[in-house]
């Protein structure tokens, strides 16, 4: 069997880098490891509107659970800031308001994908694994897949791994791909029923009790349903523990538990070999503040595609020429990628404390019209905030 | 590394932090290669506690 691509993985970034590339007039093979797309849910589903437009797609009630149009924080002294529609992030996070977008059906917007991207020429092959890539001369040309005990050689010009964060094949291509464990955002979730929530409002909790390391949020899929999720890092107890306490305040039922890995370690220092591409959490292409991935890894994962196409039909798949890619997705996200890790370093020192003496200020200041003179007052009462400014300047 | 099979979400959270890249993510397992050395890196990350350091035994 030989194709010209072959895109390892079908959730978000196989499916978009497939179906671009297909789109491109490439002949193209997705192979996914599960016997059903989408599933198991690994993800919070909240995306931006960005996400669509990126696309082109019209955003669509078949896999859209709610809209979001505001947030609201809870510090770890139970103090609450609201973030209102159209306020905007500045450049964390590619000035996309935080607090309005989409939380998703993941199960069918995954397979909605990878159907749109069959519609359009892939072959996909569901419950396969990759087991290898197949290297000649140094270059990526194929790789050794599994199907119910079958092994088989499938040979391609461009191998697009977009296998998650438990992706080995970067590291098989002579990427360094490995994490640091306190990088990694250990994370468990419920979807819950019978919650008394509003259903437009993203909800983030924080502190040392509740989620060390990271945040539990509430993510609403509907009237009374939500997405109810712990995200912990560098923990002594599991993020399941942490899920089970923040969940007994609640009287719900949960109908699904979520488990994930998210990495917040930033970009990958490189993301293209010879013959060779790597997209989405496998690449690190996910927000390390707020561990949100879906739409950079659509970006690039579009990207992927167009240029692993483009590569082909110029009859050159070198390392060089795939370089493209890094360059057209670093372009788009690396700087802001990189300010958020910095921020969420530097959010890594503060102590529950700061975050309440933060929250304290926030709730007594209008965001938009607080003075430097306040700030500096503020920021003397609290030396530590003031030397992770310091730091973050 | 003990790894409690019935306790995997299958997330791969472990896969991605193995130091000597001995664990594969299969569709419902996670598979241990010879030669783990026991850091205890995959069971720091694990979500559901399915991987346990043999010392903890």
């Amino acid at each position: 069997m030989k194709y010209d691509v072959i895109v390892v993985g079908g959730r978000i970034g196989g499916s978009i880098s497939s179906l671009f590339a297909s789109r491109n007039d490439v002949d193209v093979l997705m192979i996914e490891k599960r016997q059903e797309i989408g599933s198991p849910v690994q993800c919070a589903e909240g995306t931006t509107f960005s996400t669509f437009e990126t696309l082109e797609m019209k955003p669509s009630k078949k896999y859209i659970c709610s809209e979001i149009r505001g947030a609201q924080v809870h510090a770890p002294d139970g103090r609450t800031m609201k973030v209102e529609e159209g306020m905007t992030d500045g450049n964390i996070l590619n000035n996309n308001t935080i607090s309005e977008g989409y939380v998703l059906d993941r199960r069918v917007f995954d397979k909605y994908l990878a159907i749109e991207s069959a519609k359009v020429g892939t072959d996909v092959m569901v419950k396969t694994t990759v087991k290898d890539l197949i290297r000649k001369e140094g270059k990526v040309c194929g790789v050794v897949a599994k199907h119910l005990g079958e092994t088989m050689e499938i040979k391609a010009d461009v191998v697009i791994a977009a296998d998650g964060v438990e992706s080995n094949l970067a590291y098989k291509s002579g990427i360094n791909s490995i994490k640091n464990p306190d990088d990694i955002c250990s994370c468990a979730q419920y979807e819950l029923v019978g919650l008394d929530i509003d259903p437009n409002l993203l909800e983030f909790y924080f502190g040392r009790t509740v989620a060390p390391g990271g945040y539990s949020w509430i993510f609403p899929k509907g009237e009374g349903i939500a997405n109810v999720g712990v995200g912990v890092r560098n923990s002594t107890e599991t993020a399941y523990y942490y899920l089970k306490k923040f969940v007994s305040k609640f009287d719900a039922t949960p109908v699904e538990l979520n488990i994930g890995g998210v990495p917040l370690s930033g970009p990958m220092d490189k993301t293209y070999n010879d013959g060779f591409l790597v997209v989405g959490d496998a690449a690190g292409q996910v927000d390390p503040i707020t561990g949100g991935g879906i739409h950079i890894t659509a970006s690039c994962a579009r990207i992927a595609g167009e240029v692993a196409a483009e590569a082909i039909k110029e009859e050159n798949v070198s390392s060089m020429s795939l370089k493209r890619y890094d360059e057209l997705w670093r372009d788009e996200f690396e700087d802001n990628l990189k300010t958020s890790f910095k921020f969420r370093k530097a959010f890594d020192k503060l102590s529950d404390s700061d975050m309440n003496a933060l929250a304290e200020f926030f709730e007594n200041n209008d965001l938009e019209k607080i003075s430097k003179l306040t700030t500096l007052k503020f920021l003397g009462k609290h030396p530590n905030l003031l030397k992770l400014l310091k730091d973050l300047l | 590394m003990r790894y409690v099979v019935e306790s995997c979400g299958y997330c791969g959270a472990c896969v991605a932090v193995c130091s000597n890249k001995l664990l594969e993510l299969t569709e419902n397992e996670i598979i241990i290669r010879e030669g783990c050395k026991n850091c205890g890196r995959c069971e720091k990350v694990c979500p559901l506690g399915a991987l346990i350091s043999e010392d903890a035994r």
